[in-house]
C-alpha cells in the first residue's frame, strides 16, 4: 500500500510560487486561506534556500490527535482529510500543526473561525468522489483520477515531489548520491563548487596589452 | 617491559634495549607526527563535503519561531516553516491535560462524596430559628448568580471540548456530538467575555469585606471548624471565604485573560502565543472548577443555612452565631436583627427596590 507523501528538495526550489498558485486555482480555496506556501530561509543571505509548505500528510499526524470532534482522519493511502460538517472551528489542530497547515476563512464578526481548511493532497473530502458538494467544500480530487497533486505536477524545477513515500525517498536520495559523486569529482567543497567546475579563467583577459 | 617471573631479582637482562627502542619509537612518533596532521587536513579539505540541507534543516529547526523566514504569503506565522512548540502542546493536550485533569475533577467529586458521607450535612447547632440577619442586596445576589450562571456554562461547555471527544462522541455520534460541540464553542465564546465583566462587578463589590483581618489566621489554624465540633468565630466572610473570594479573583483574571488572547484572533497573535495562552487557560480552569465545586458543596448540600443568605438575602440569626459569631454579635448590638414577618413584609419591599440599604451597617 502506498503511502502519500511531499517532499520538497530545497536545493531546486527556485521560489517562484507556481505551486501556491496551482493549488488556489485548482481547489478554488476560500478567501484568505493558502493551502501551500513558499517560505525563504537566509533570504537575501549566502545559504538562501526556499521551501514549498503545506499539509505533510504526518503519519502520526497532531491534530487528528487533538481535534476535539475527531474531524481528521487519514485514509488508506496515509492521506490526512478532514470532514467539513463536522468541524466546529476551534483551531486546536493549527495550534498542534507543526507546519502551519490548517487554515481558517474569517466567518463570524471579531475574526471566530469558520470550517478549517488545509490541503487534501489533491484528494477531496468525505464526499462521493466529483460530487458537486465535494468540489465546493474541498476542491479537486485528482487521486480519484489516478493523478496526483497539481502543485507537484506542474513544479518547473520537479523540486516538490508527491507521490509514494518509497518512490519519492529513492527520487531523493539518488539526488543527494549525485550531487556528492559531482562534488567529490571535482574535488572541491559542495558549497565552492555549487554545481559548476572551475573554467580555469585565471589569467585571462578580453584585452591583451 | 615486566620483569619476568624468576628474574625478579636483579636487572632484567633485556630491559635497557628495551628502553631504547621505546624512546626510538616515540621520538620517531613526535617527528612525524605534525606533518601526518597537516597531510590529514589538506585531504579533509578536500573531501569535505557541507550537507546544505543539514544546514538548511538546523536553520529552520533552531530557530524555535524567533528568526522566520521570509513568504509572499500574507498571514500570521505564515514565514514560520517549523513550529516546534505545536508537538509539545499536543503532548501536553492529550498526555497531561486530559488524564490529570480528569483525576482532578474526578477526585474533588470522591473527596467531597466522602467528607459528605463522613462528616455529613454541617448542622446549625441550635437548629433554625424565626430571628433573621439582612445579608446580601438584591444587587450582590444578583451578580453573585450572574456570575455563578456564567462560570457554570463556560464549565460546561468547556469541559465538552475537552472531554467530549472521549466521554460524548462514542455514544451521541459524530453528528450529533459535532452540533453540541459547535454549540458549545459558539457560546463558550459569547458568555467567556461575560464572565470577565461579571468579575468585574464582584471584585468591586465585594473586596471591602474580603480584605484580610484579625482572627482569619486563627481561623485556618483552626481548619476552619472541620476539625472538631467547635466554630471558629468569623467577621462577615472567614477566612475560607474570603480565599475563595481571591482565588476567584487572581486565578479568574488569568482565565479572562488568556481566554480573551484566543478568543478574538485578529490582533496577530501568533501560534506560540496562542499555546501558552491555551495551557494556562485549561491549567488555572480546571484549578478554578475544583474551587468552585468545593464551593457549591459547602453552600447547598455542606451546610444547613448557608444558602439562604444568597438566595433570599435574610440568613438564620443562629446560623449567623455559629458561623459569622463576631458579625452577628455587632449586628445583635445594632439591633439588626428582624423576625418573620419583617422579614416577609422587607422582601415585599425588596422586590420593588425600597428597602436595600440596611446591609450597609454590617459591611
Amino acid at each position: 500500500m502506498a503511502r502519500m507523501k511531499f517532499y520538497c528538495d530545497a536545493e531546486r526550489c527556485i521560489e517562484c510560487n507556481a505551486c501556491v498558485t496551482a493549488c488556489k486555482n485548482e481547489n478554488e480555496v476560500p478567501w484568505g486561506v493558502n493551502r501551500r506556501r513558499v517560505v525563504t530561509i537566509k533570504d537575501g543571505e549566502p545559504g538562501e534556500r526556499s521551501l514549498s509548505v503545506a499539509c505533510m500528510h504526518c503519519s502520526d499526524a497532531p491534530c487528528i490527535a487533538v481535534c476535539p470532534v475527531d474531524c481528521i482522519y487519514d485514509t488508506i493511502d496515509g492521506v490526512v482529510l478532514h470532514d467539513k460538517d463536522i468541524c466546529i472551528g476551534c483551531g486546536y489542530c493549527f495550534y498542534a500543526c507543526p507546519f502551519g497547515a490548517p487554515q481558517f476563512p474569517q466567518e463570524g464578526a471579531f475574526g471566530s473561525r469558520g470550517k478549517m481548511d488545509k490541503c487534501t493532497f489533491c484528494a477531496g473530502g468525505p464526499e462521493e468522489d466529483h460530487s458537486v458538494e465535494e468540489r465546493r467544500k474541498y476542491g479537486s480530487n485528482r487521486l480519484a483520477e489516478g493523478k496526483l497533486p497539481l502543485c507537484a505536477e506542474m513544479c518547473s524545477t520537479k523540486a516538490l515531489l508527491a507521490g509514494d513515500a518509497n518512490v519519492i525517498a529513492d527520487i531523493y536520495r539518488e539526488r543527494v548520491i549525485n550531487r556528492g559523486a559531482s562534488v567529490l569529482n571535482r574535488g572541491v567543497s559542495y558549497q565552492n563548487a555549487a554545481f559548476r567546475a572551475s573554467r580555469g579563467m585565471e589569467g585571462k583577459s578580453s584585452v591583451k596589452e | 617491559m615486566r620483569p619476568l617471573p624468576g628474574t625478579s631479582t636483579g636487572v632484567p637482562p633485556f630491559s635497557l634495549a628495551g628502553g631504547m627502542m621505546l624512546l626510538l619509537i616515540t621520538l620517531l612518533v613526535l617527528v612525524t607526527m605534525p606533518q601526518a596532521m597537516a597531510q590529514a587536513e589538506t585531504e579533509q579539505n578536500g573531501i569535505q563535503v557541507p550537507n546544505p540541507s543539514a544546514e538548511l534543516w538546523r536553520s529552520v529547526r533552531q530557530r524555535e519561531g524567533a528568526l522566520p523566514g521570509r513568504t509572499q504569503v500574507q498571514g500570521v506565522d505564515s514565514a514560520m516553516l517549523i513550529n516546534p512548540y505545536g508537538e509539545r502542546w499536543r503532548n501536553f493536550r492529550m498526555k497531561e491535560l486530559i488524564p490529570y485533569g480528569g483525576y482532578a475533577l474526578g477526585g474533588m467529586l470522591l473527596l467531597l462524596l466522602l467528607f459528605y458521607l463522613v462528616r455529613g450535612k454541617i448542622r446549625v447547632n441550635a437548629g433554625l430559628g424565626d430571628r433573621k440577619l439582612f445579608r446580601y442586596t438584591l444587587y450582590e445576589r444578583t451578580i453573585h448568580w450572574f456570575t455563578a450562571c456564567t462560570f457554570l456554562f463556560l464549565a460546561l461547555t468547556g469541559l465538552i471540548l475537552l472531554f467530549g471527544r472521549s466521554l460524548l462522541l462514542p455514544w451521541m455520534g459524530p453528528e450529533l456530538f459535532s452540533l453540541l460541540a459547535s454549540a458549545s464553542k459558539e457560546g463558550h465564546n459569547l458568555f467567556g467575555p461575560l464572565f470577565g465583566v461579571a468579575l468585574l462587578l464582584v471584585f468591586f463589590r465585594f473586596v471591602r469585606r474580603n480584605i484580610y483581618q484579625k482572627g482569619d489566621l486563627t481561623w485556618l489554624l483552626k481548619g476552619g471548624g472541620i476539625i472538631g465540633k467547635g466554630h471558629v468565630p468569623s467577621h462577615f466572610f472567614n477566612m475560607g471565604e474570603k480565599s475563595m473570594f481571591w482565588i476567584l479573583v487572581l486565578v479568574g483574571s488569568v482565565i479572562v485573560g488568556s481566554g480573551l488572547i484566543l478568543v478574538f484572533p485578529l490582533f496577530g497573535q501568533g501560534r506560540i502565543s496562542m499555546e501558552l495562552a491555551h495551557v494556562s487557560h485549561a491549567v488555572t480552569t480546571l484549578l478554578m472548577i475544583v474551587v468552585i465545586l468545593g464551593h457549591i458543596y459547602i453552600g447547598s448540600v455542606g451546610m444547613e443555612g448557608a444558602l439562604d443568605g444568597m438566595t433570599t438575602g435574610y440568613c438564620d440569626l443562629n446560623w449567623a452565631r455559629e458561623h459569622h459569631a463576631e458579625w452577628a454579635e455587632r449586628c445583635e448590638a445594632d439591633g439588626d436583627v428582624l423576625d418573620a414577618d419583617e422579614v416577609s413584609q422587607r422582601r415585599g419591599e425588596t422586590v420593588s427596590g425600597a428597602a436595600v440599604s440596611t446591609r450597609e451597617s454590617s459591611a
